[in-house]
């Protein structure tokens, strides 16, 4: 445990060097803040503030709150810098900063950079927004009509506009970036509108392109070079972009749209790519690379070092777009830079983030779509018996289309070395039809209709000790639990649930200690800050909505069963239990 | 006797018979230029089973799913944002609408806007039980058009 | 007497005028293949046993007619007793022999079928999906980059066996290339396999066989044998993408194309235009027929199919789309250029 902690700190004091070597950013050296939406670049949101325990965890209470007055879904974290809460809203994707130093942490300033309203059309799933970043003096966000903005954190005031994303080809960005080596790291959605995945890198200063990276289609346009050295044969070739398709037919997906994260030291940023379009797999034979996988790329070039597909010719939407978590762990009697990797398709992945070796690949949920990864091959194993096909339907396919886990990031304790898994336990029936592409418009072919998992219990939050990879406690929802985690070092563990609930757990042991409800239901993600008058606070946005919650803010009608890709059919119960409408939550200890 | 019930029963058939043709008329000749009154597609079972098929074919379907909605609105419930009448649904699918719903007038001709407008009417059941499309052949999604309990008056919506 | 002799015999025999399909276009009774040899030996095989039996029974039945009566009253009980065995000799011979005809006829067919679905290592999957009213065509290969889609013209390698997979994408249809194989149902939900090998180079025209909505008449496919190397060579240009138009009045076409209604149906490699429900337009100009076998492919045919394809395929699901003269101009001259 200590020498976890030991090699867990240096990560982060290097990583909090470099950034600020790297950005000139005035970081204060204590862990009050929260920069970026995942924490750190190691994405482990663990937060080493203590005041907040398990004995006094039952105390929290409201110190304030602060409607957004909005209707979708809010994913967003909210960031701390100073005395300053930043919060960014779905679509209009107005970025609020609140004043924490005078009482009832009044509006500061607001920034609205009115965003075209024809993007609602082309969000799959929801008009969210995960949140942003701080670098420079400024937050940066992205918008969903594409755009990505960079505004003076004290002013309010615009200092640079990009716009990448073309909501015509049905392209948005709804993802929270990273800022790293002074640029500003950004991916594509659109997976479900057959939009061409890539990740770009724009100069934090100006918000000029620095580089900009395909993730399919020939190698010069994905930045594979001599630098690539892929672990597993299966990657090496050229133009295996192209080659793993029918001709023409890697124009459609790989989007980046989740998480990625930064070793400062290997100079590596790692990210998942999304899925291939269209969800019919009959229509684009092959592995389909370089979609549904992980690629480490060089921060300042871009140029890719390794590449790692976790679902090769994915059969399921089982994007890749997960949070890898940068760990150095000992690793059968060896020190080892890894990533700790719970993905879509069930598995907690152990891999070496120098390599891109899979060194281990366990369930955390009950599979059926698949048999286990071949860790000699790397290769994910189908079920032939759940294999989808154009025409064929497949019932009782587990996990879901939205996966074991969804977005939803988890967190890590180098105390108790365990991933705290926020996730869904639904498993689904897919009729795979012939998809039509027509550009802005859906590229999907597949009925679905989801439904819960064994057990019954649609979601649990589970303990997973990372270097023993098992379950070491979990708490079994009865919905899917869509809310990011986050674990403190006074071993408290914080997520909320879709009905509502704001819980607070023993990271420890998983016993409740506190929970709250609020008024809608959650799918942000909980942060944790030293507020200027020196007491911890923590911090969550409330306001139902995303792929699940769409049933609520899209106000679907339940009597289609395929209604939002089958969410409807597995969510059928959410209105009856919940309201839209978006609000921010903060908690102190009284 | 029986040549009376002859006749009478003959009569009869050929009554449902001529009441029957009026389910389905095929009408091949494209329509000319400017957007005629779109009601008669609405009383037209094949208008509404090729706007059925178009619905798929466009990807409405990827939006709209069966009717339950998903990327977009519910279209088979008594809620519409900019008005229910077939006129009010030609004109969202023919020039789009402000929030998202992508304009189709240069990637449809208006023939096939009001196919697809009257197969939209049917999801709600505001079409006759004999017109509306009946169980399709992919992955039950809930009951055929043909089936539906009557979505009741048009409410109109709020828009977003 | 050989098969063939037996055929010819026939052949001359009832051909003349009245079977019109006995040589070439289409029929079932020029075979240029193993298969449809070995359907075509059995149709003759079949047709002459039954023209035998049938002379036989008819020379009987006019001799039975035209016999004389001995007397007034004869009864079948009458008869003395060797009058009743030898009838009853007669009645069981002839029994019998049906029963062997019926034997040997069925056994022929048994044989016949086998041998055309028996199965073969093939160098070819086509995977043929029946649309209302055309044919598309998806040639597979392991490495997925060598795959690609066309319509209604099936090219195959002379004397290599091709397996033909057949689905149906709405209604039940048929797969009927007479020359070379037998029919084959294509039913929505269900494939079915076809393995087919031409032993000549030719041209061969088929239809489909099963009633599937109005334009059932005018779906047609023609079938391209071809030596290996014009086959190999055709094959690659199909994989390659539509090259780009130089002359202003194709691009111009290509515009039209692809940001109009053109492309929510059809694909065309290399632009933007990736349509999945209507035939795929890549390489447009080779194809020898417009609209499954309605039209040939020729620039006035094409521009009265754009300017209304409901005058010449009633029913047809492409629509009319509205565009002036000038336009329709621009986009035959687009489309003829897809080589």
């Amino acid at each position: 445990m200590p020498r976890r902690r030991l090699l867990f700190s240096l990560l982060v004091s290097v990583a909090v060097a470099n950034s600020r070597a790297a950005t000139g950013l005035d970081h204060t050296p204590v862990d009050g803040q929260w920069m970026q939406a995942a924490k750190d670049y190691a994405n482990t949101r663990y937060s080493s503030l203590t005041e907040i325990n398990t004995s006094n965890a039952r105390r929290l209470v409201p110190a304030f709150t602060f409607s957004t007055n909005l209707k979708h879904g809010h994913e967003a974290a909210p960031l701390v810098i100073g005395s300053i809460m930043y919060v960014v809203t779905p679509f209009p994707n107005t970025l609020y900063a609140l004043d924490l130093s005078k009482p009832g942490a009044p509006l500061k300033w607001k920034f609205d950079p009115h965003p075209d309203p024809a993007a609602q059309g082309v969000a799959c799933c929801d008009t969210v927004n995960r949140g942003a970043a701080y670098g420079g003096g400024k937050i940066v966000y992205n918008t969903l009509d594409g755009q990505t903005v960079a505004v003076n954190a004290t002013t309010g005031q615009e200092v640079w506009r990009a716009h990448l994303g073309d909501i015509k080809r049905g392209e948005t960005i709804t993802m929270a970036p990273l800022i790293a080596d002074g640029k500003v790291l950004l991916g594509n959605s659109g997976g479900e509108f057959g939009v061409r995945g890539w990740i770009a890198a724009l100069n934090l200063a100006d918000g000029t392109l620095a580089w900009k990276a395909f993730n399919t289609g020939p190698d010069k346009d994905v930045l594979i070079g001599s630098g690539f050295q892929p672990f597993y044969p299966q990657y090496r070739g050229k133009d295996l972009g192209t080659r793993s398709w029918p001709p023409g037919r890697w124009k459609y997906g790989g989007n980046v749209w989740g998480w990625v994260s930064y070793d400062p030291t290997l100079h590596l940023v790692y990210y998942g790519t999304g899925n291939p379009g269209p969800w019919n797999p009959d229509q684009r034979a092959g592995d389909n690379l370089w979609t549904a996988g992980i690629f480490a790329r060089d921060v300042s070039n871009g140029q890719a070092r390794w590449f790692y597909q976790w679902s090769p010719h994915d059969l399921y939407d089982h994007d890749g777009i997960n949070e890898s978590i940068v760990l150095d762990i000992t690793w059968r009697g060896q020190p080892r830079k890894v990533l700790v990797h719970p993905e879509r398709n069930g598995y907690v992945y152990i891999l070496d983030r120098v390599t891109g070796e899979v060194l281990a690949a366990k369930p955390f949920v009950y599979i059926n779509a698949s048999k286990g990864v071949d860790l000699k091959t790397g290769r994910l194993i189908p079920n032939p018996k759940k294999t989808t096909g154009m025409g064929k339907t497949v019932y009782d396919i587990c996990p879901t289309a939205s996966g074991a886990k969804d977005w939803e990031p988890s967190a890590y304790s180098p105390r108790t070395g365990i991933l705290y898994l926020p996730h869904a336990n639904l498993c689904m029936d897919e009729q795979p039809v012939q998809a039509n592409y027509i550009k802005g418009t859906p590229y999907i072919g597949a009925n679905v209709r989801q439904k819960p998992g064994r057990g019954g219990n649609r979601g649990a939050f589970t303990a997973w000790d990372v270097l023993k990879q098992t379950i070491v406690w979990e708490i079994k929802e009865p919905l899917p639990v869509w809310s990011g985690a986050l674990v403190t070092a006074g071993d408290v563990v914080f997520y909320g649930t879709l009905d509502g609930w704001f819980k607070a757990v023993n990271a420890r042991n998983g016993k409740l200690l506190w929970k709250f409800k609020t008024e809608s239901g959650i799918i942000g993600q909980p942060i944790t800050y030293l507020g200027p008058d020196g007491h911890q606070y923590v911090a969550i946005l409330s306001g139902i909505g995303g792929w699940v919650g769409s049933i609520v803010s899209n106000a679907l009608d339940p009597r289609d069963k395929t209604a939002a890709l089958g969410m409807v059919n597995a969510m059928h119960d959410l209105p009856a239990k919940v309201r839209a409408g978006g609000r921010l939550y903060v908690f102190r200890v009284r | 006797m029986s040549f009376a019930y002859a006749k009478a029963a003959a009569s009869i058939m050929a009554s449902l018979l001529l009441v029957a043709c009026e389910r389905e008329q095929r009408d091949f000749q494209t329509p000319s230029s400017g957007s005629p009154s779109g009601d008669h597609y609405q009383r037209d079972a094949y208008d509404v089973a090729q706007g059925k098929r178009l619905f798929n074919w466009m990807n409405c379907s990827g939006c709209h799913s069966h009717g339950g909605g998903g990327m977009g609105p519910a279209l088979m419930d008594n809620r519409w944002i900019y008005g229910g009448k077939i006129q009010q649904i030609y004109q969202s699918i023919h020039d789009g609408r402000r929030n998202g719903m992508p304009a189709w007038k240069h990637r449809m001709t208006d023939q096939q806007i009001w196919q697809v407008a009257a197969y939209v009417r049917s999801m709600g059941r505001y079409l006759r039980k004999d017109v509306a499309p009946g169980r399709d052949d992919a992955m039950q999604s809930g009951k055929a058009e043909s089936r539906r309990e009557r979505a009741s008056a048009i409410v109109p919506s709020t828009p977003p | 007497m050989t098969a063939g002799r037996i055929r010819s015999v026939v052949q001359l025999a009832t051909c003349s005028s009245a079977l019109q399909a006995c040589s070439g276009w289409q029929s079932a009774l020029d075979p240029h293949s193993q298969t449809a040899a070995h359907l075509a030996g059995l149709f003759w095989f079949f047709t002459a046993i039954c023209a035998i039996v049938w002379v036989l029974v008819v020379a009987a039945l006019i001799m039975v007619l035209r016999r004389r009566r001995e007397s007034e009253s004869v009864l079948p009980g009458d008869d003395f007793p060797h009058q009743q065995r030898r009838k009853a000799i007669i009645v069981g011979s002839l029994t019998a022999i049906t029963a062997i005809i019926l034997t040997v006829l069925t056994y022929m067919s048994f044989y016949a079928t086998r041998e055309i679905t028996w199965p073969r290592k093939h160098v070819l999957t086509v995977k043929v999906t029946g649309q209302q009213w055309w044919w598309q065509l998806d040639y597979q290969n392991q490495d997925p980059s060598q795959s690609f889609g066309t319509a209604n013209e099936l090219h195959i390698p002379v004397g290599q066996p091709v397996t033909v997979d057949l689905e149906a994408a709405d209604v039940i249809h048929s797969f009927w290339v007479p020359n070379l194989i037998g029919k084959q149902d294509m039913i929505p939900g269900r494939k079915n396999v076809l393995t087919l090998r031409a032993d000549k180079p030719g041209l061969y025209r088929g239809q489909c066989a099963e009633f599937c909505g109005l334009q059932h008449a005018h779906m047609s496919m023609f079938v391209f044998a071809e030596p290996p190397a014009a086959f190999e060579a055709w094959r690659r240009h199909q994989l390659e993408p539509a090259a780009t138009p130089g002359a202003p009045q194709r691009i111009t076409g290509m515009n039209i194309f692809v940001h109009g209604a053109c492309a929510t149906c059809h694909a065309v490699g290399g632009t933007d235009a990736d349509g999945q429900t209507g035939p795929n337009l890549t390489h447009f100009a080779q194809r020898a027929t417009i609209a499954a076998g309605t039209l040939r492919n020729t620039p006035a045919n094409l521009s009265r199919w754009l300017a209304d394809p409901q005058a010449v395929k009633p029913g047809t699901n492409m629509p009319q789309v509205p565009m002036s003269p000038a336009d329709r101009q621009a986009l035959v001259a687009y489309l003829e250029g897809l080589k």
